[in-house]
């Protein structure tokens, strides 16, 4: 006979199994080419999640990113190259949607910042740098 | 006090003065909403399914020789059901024609939306796998396109199209292209 306690343990783990299924809800693409494969994964890892921005579409179960990566899947499937791939999803999403994004005019600062900020603190410590010689050789 | 003792620190406070402004207009931004690629691009190519008249096909040729505003609903979409009263009265306007995309849905679901909302759209395309979505670009709903009669998009708005945006942002728009422009 079952006590209590072990009717409700075994009605626990029931309710745990029964939902527990969500873990085979993995999506599979199956590709007989390993080339394709590798691609699929490196694009999927270079494309960004346009609903949650931080992932990208490799770690994101998102609907949009399903949808996304399932295109990348019938495109790669169909013969497209990466460029192609890419280029289609930068007409739609634009630039963000690349977690690599190319130089352009509105990036321009990110990417030369940095060394506009080196090539200042240069100069200032080089007049900082010959100012304080020429106090020390007097 | 010498000439250089005030200059430094007045440099160094009109740098800080300066990200306090940068700063000030950066934090009311919402990073999450992101430039549409599509703007003065002209609408994607598609043939959907009409969602409400059995069998009929629609493609980009409709927005055609009209202002269309197109707008991304789901009856999955909490803030769809916040904005579609809106429309009742975005549709008393004549200069307009009001779409409808009915996004990744489940046909019964969504014309149950429109039975119990009201259906103030021309037309409702049905858009069940998300494709025609991803076309446009589209990252959630509810989002707003403004078509032009050359069926190019000149405006994108993601989120609820209230009251407020549909005065200060689409009707100035609308002006603008009801003048040819």
């Amino acid at each position: 006979m079952l006590t209590i306690t072990q009717t409700i343990k075994r009605l626990f783990m029931l309710f745990l199994l029964l939902f527990s299924f969500n873990g085979f809800a993995i999506e599979v693409y199956e590709f007989d080419d390993p080339i394709l494969a590798d691609r699929f994964k490196e694009l999927t890892y270079e494309l960004r999640c346009p609903k949650c921005q931080n992932q990208n579409l490799a770690d994101s179960n998102s609907e949009l990113s399903l949808d996304l990566k399932q295109i990348v899947y019938e495109k790669l499937k169909a013969g497209e190259s990466d460029e192609e791939i890419l280029l289609f999803m930068k007409h739609r999403y634009g630039e963000f949607i690349l977690f690599n994004p190319e130089m352009s005019k509105s990036n321009a600062l990110l990417w030369t910042g940095p060394i506009i900020f080196l090539m200042v603190f240069i100069i200032f410590f080089f007049r900082w740098y010959l100012k304080n010689r020429e106090i020390s050789d007097e | 006090m010498d000439k250089s003792g005030i200059i430094k620190p007045a440099i160094s406070l009109a740098i800080f003065c300066l990200f306090i402004v940068i700063f000030y207009f950066l934090i009311g931004e919402d990073k999450t909403e992101l430039p549409s690629v599509l703007i003065d691009q002209p609408a994607p190519n598609f043939e959907v399914q009409n969602l409400t008249r059995e069998g009929v096909v629609h493609t980009q040729e409709d927005f055609k020789g009209k202002i269309t505003l197109l707008n991304v609903w789901a009856s999955w979409c909490p803030s769809c059901y916040v904005e579609h009263p809106y429309w009742k009265n975005y549709a008393l306007n004549k200069d307009l024609t009001l779409v409808g995309l009915n996004y990744r849905d489940k046909k019964k679901k969504a014309l149950k939306f429109l039975r119990e909302q009201g259906d103030f759209f021309h037309w409702n395309l049905f858009d069940e796998n998300g494709r025609l979505g991803i076309e446009f670009g589209v990252y959630g709903a509810p989002e707003t396109f403004l078509i032009d009669p050359k069926g190019k998009i000149r405006y994108r708005h993601v989120g609820v199209v209230t009251p407020e945006v549909y005065q200060n942002k689409l009707l100035p728009l609308i002006d603008k292209i009801k003048k040819g422009f």
